[in-house]
């Protein structure tokens, strides 16, 4: 580094020019960097292939040999179904909310400072760590195999193409969470409460039909409840066990989620930007 | 002509801070400048570099960049400036060139593409050029999880020179770069100065860089302490002095003495003698005594800067070593 020649090219010759398609381009390059590093950090990458193989083999399997008789319907395909959904939200939420960490490191302070809206940022944060999530499907799948769980591979496809709703609805949930908490440690601890008890109590695992009293009122308050309907009314659609498997019609989980989906991204990137600056 | 940073009566008080961290500070940097922020630790300069970044609100005060104001023209405001950030914002698990594959996108630049090779030519061309100018060119494409804290800092400048802001904040840029480097990157930000007319907002605790400032300013408890031209600031709180020595010391001391001039020993007993206009020619026109030792010392910015704070913890009624250390 001893010849200094001053660099001569000029930059964004052929730029982006209107506002929204730098939006659009950033979003997209914020989403594709979540998508690297989730390619990029082999620890996370184990992990996240390993946690639906633990609660589906582990957990699901028990359940399938102990109880899974009793219930009206095939238990494997209904859980397999319940992991999907939440291996993708759940994975969404956990990305989003890594952005607390990385306020605290000094990270995001490049995102923060480019001429983008808060929205791109959180939007990018979302997609991308919902198509990361999706790299946690190769465990799930891999379980189908070893679990001999029998499945039309067109059943599976039209779940797996919920994928950007229930991104966006797990998202939404991280960037709420993230709109109340600023201290990673916080945020960990947050996450796994925010995380486990949806497992259980939204019936992803373990039906919920049943439920009444404190755990019903709990299940009918998990935003994630109507996000793993909503798979099994696609799933289900057409088949004699839907009345049976399913708790709500398909409008209902939509509409639900949608509402949550709305108000968690208002309330949430509200929430997240005044505390960003407002310290 | 109107100034690029203009600040007037700036106020940042933290929740449940005791006194505002910023308080009541004004000033304008014009086109071209080279403005030289300088501070101890805690007097308010990553504050107001973060107000003035767009990334910590103002508690109020008036800011504009390039004309924008801060708070309805965020966005504009941020298209025209670049930072190198005084904790390198590096993502560890991409390459350096992923980084500012991702920063040019934010800028919209170009449009992002997954793969390097993907990327216009006019990308690919600029980045093998400004990671030829800081000595990256055989790293930009190593993960950054392998670069050491220089290397961190260079891919920084890289990144903030891709959009050729028009303001350049610099908070501590060459804090871990090696003195070869350090020297590099100032004669670039030079050619940047000459060529685009960047204006220059820099914060840094090496004050032979600030020597070289357009103005300094210095902030201190939150307060601008002093804020003018190096040569101003130096005049205004450091005598010039010459220091004399003789074979017959005695005898230089008395003359002084006759002279009416206040002569004061340092440690090894040369005497040193203040003196008044443009130089010491006047004085030594007066000195009959032989001279085995004449110097004339003119004081640097990092001396003024220390008297400065020196005063500045007298009046507040802190220690002198304390502030000492702060300017350390």
């Amino acid at each position: 580094m001893t010849t200094i020649a001053r660099a001569v090219t000029t930059p964004g010759e052929g730029g982006i020019g209107s506002r929204l398609g730098r939006e659009v381009n950033a979003t997209f390059a914020i989403a594709w960097r979540e998508v690297l590093r989730a390619i990029k950090s082999p620890s996370s990458l184990v992990f996240t292939v390993i946690f639906p193989v633990i609660f589906m083999g582990v957990l699901g399997g028990s359940i399938a040999q102990n109880l899974g008789s009793a219930l009206p319907y095939a238990y494997l395909p209904y859980m397999l179904i319940g992991m999907v959904a939440n291996t993708l939200y759940q994975g969404t939420i956990v990305g989003v909310t890594n952005l607390v960490e990385e306020r605290e490191n000094d990270l995001t302070a490049e995102l923060f400072v480019a001429p983008i809206s808060r929205y791109a940022v959180l939007l990018g944060k979302i997609v991308g760590s919902g198509l990361a999530s999706l790299i946690s499907l190769v465990g799930v799948v891999a379980m189908i195999v070893v679990m001999q769980i029998p499945m039309d591979l067109g059943d599976l496809l039209r779940v797996v193409a919920l994928a950007p709703i229930l991104a966006l609805a797990g998202g939404a949930l991280g960037v709420f969470f993230i709109g109340f908490v600023q201290d990673p440690k916080t945020a960990g601890a947050g996450v796994a409460l925010l995380v486990f008890p949806q497992i259980f109590l939204s019936g992803a695992l373990i039906p919920t039909a049943a439920s009444t009293g404190i755990l019903g009122v709990l299940a009918k308050l998990m935003p994630m409840t109507y996000s793993i309907d909503l798979a099994r009314n696609i799933f289900y659609a057409g088949k004699p066990e839907a009345a049976l498997a399913v708790l709500h019609p398909l409008w209902l989980d939509l509409a639900v989620t949608a509402a949550f989906f709305l108000a968690f991204t208002i309330v949430g990137t509200y929430l997240f930007v005044r505390t960003d600056r407002n310290r | 002509m109107h100034p690029m940073i203009q600040v007037e009566d700036l106020v940042k008080r933290y929740r449940k801070a005791d006194r505002p961290a910023v308080d009541r500070i004004s000033f304008a940097v014009d086109p071209g400048e080279l403005f030289a922020f300088l501070g101890p630790n805690g007097a308010g300069k990553t504050t107001t570099i973060s107000i003035l970044t767009t990334t910590l609100a103002k508690t109020s005060g008036i800011v504009r960049i390039a004309g924008h104001d801060l708070d309805r023209q965020a966005t504009e405001v941020r298209r025209r400036i670049g930072i190198i950030f005084q904790n390198p914002s590096v993502d560890a698990h991409l390459s350096g060139e992923e980084n500012i594959r991702l920063h040019v996108a934010l800028y919209g630049l170009w449009g992002y593409r997954p793969l390097y090779r993907a990327m216009p030519a006019a990308y690919r061309t600029r980045i093998e050029e400004l990671a030829a100018v800081v000595g990256l060119a055989d790293e930009v494409f190593r993960p950054m999880r392998t670069y050491s804290g220089g290397m961190k800092r260079k891919l920084e400048i890289i990144r903030s020179l891709m959009h050729r802001p028009g303001v350049l904040f610099l908070d501590e840029p060459t804090s871990g770069l090696d003195p070869v480097s350090r020297a590099s990157l100032w004669q670039y930000l030079r050619g940047v100065r000459t060529d685009d007319d960047t204006t220059i907002f820099l914060t840094t605790h090496y004050l032979e860089e600030a020597e070289e400032a357009d103005r300094v300013c210095v902030i201190d408890h939150g307060r601008i302490a002093t804020i003018g031209t190096p040569a101003e600031l130096k005049a205004e709180l450091l005598e010039r002095t010459v220091v004399l020595d003789a074979a017959d010391r005695p005898a230089l001391a008395a003359e002084l003495r006759a002279l009416g001039l206040d002569a004061r020993p340092d440690d090894d007993g040369r005497l040193h003698v203040a003196y008044a206009g443009p130089t010491a020619q006047a004085l030594m026109a007066r000195i009959r005594t032989p001279l085995t030792v004449l110097r004339v010392h003119e004081p640097s910015l990092e001396e003024a800067y220390v008297e400065l704070l020196r005063t500045s913890a007298a009046r507040a009624g802190v220690a002198p070593q304390d502030a000492q250390e702060a300017a350390a």
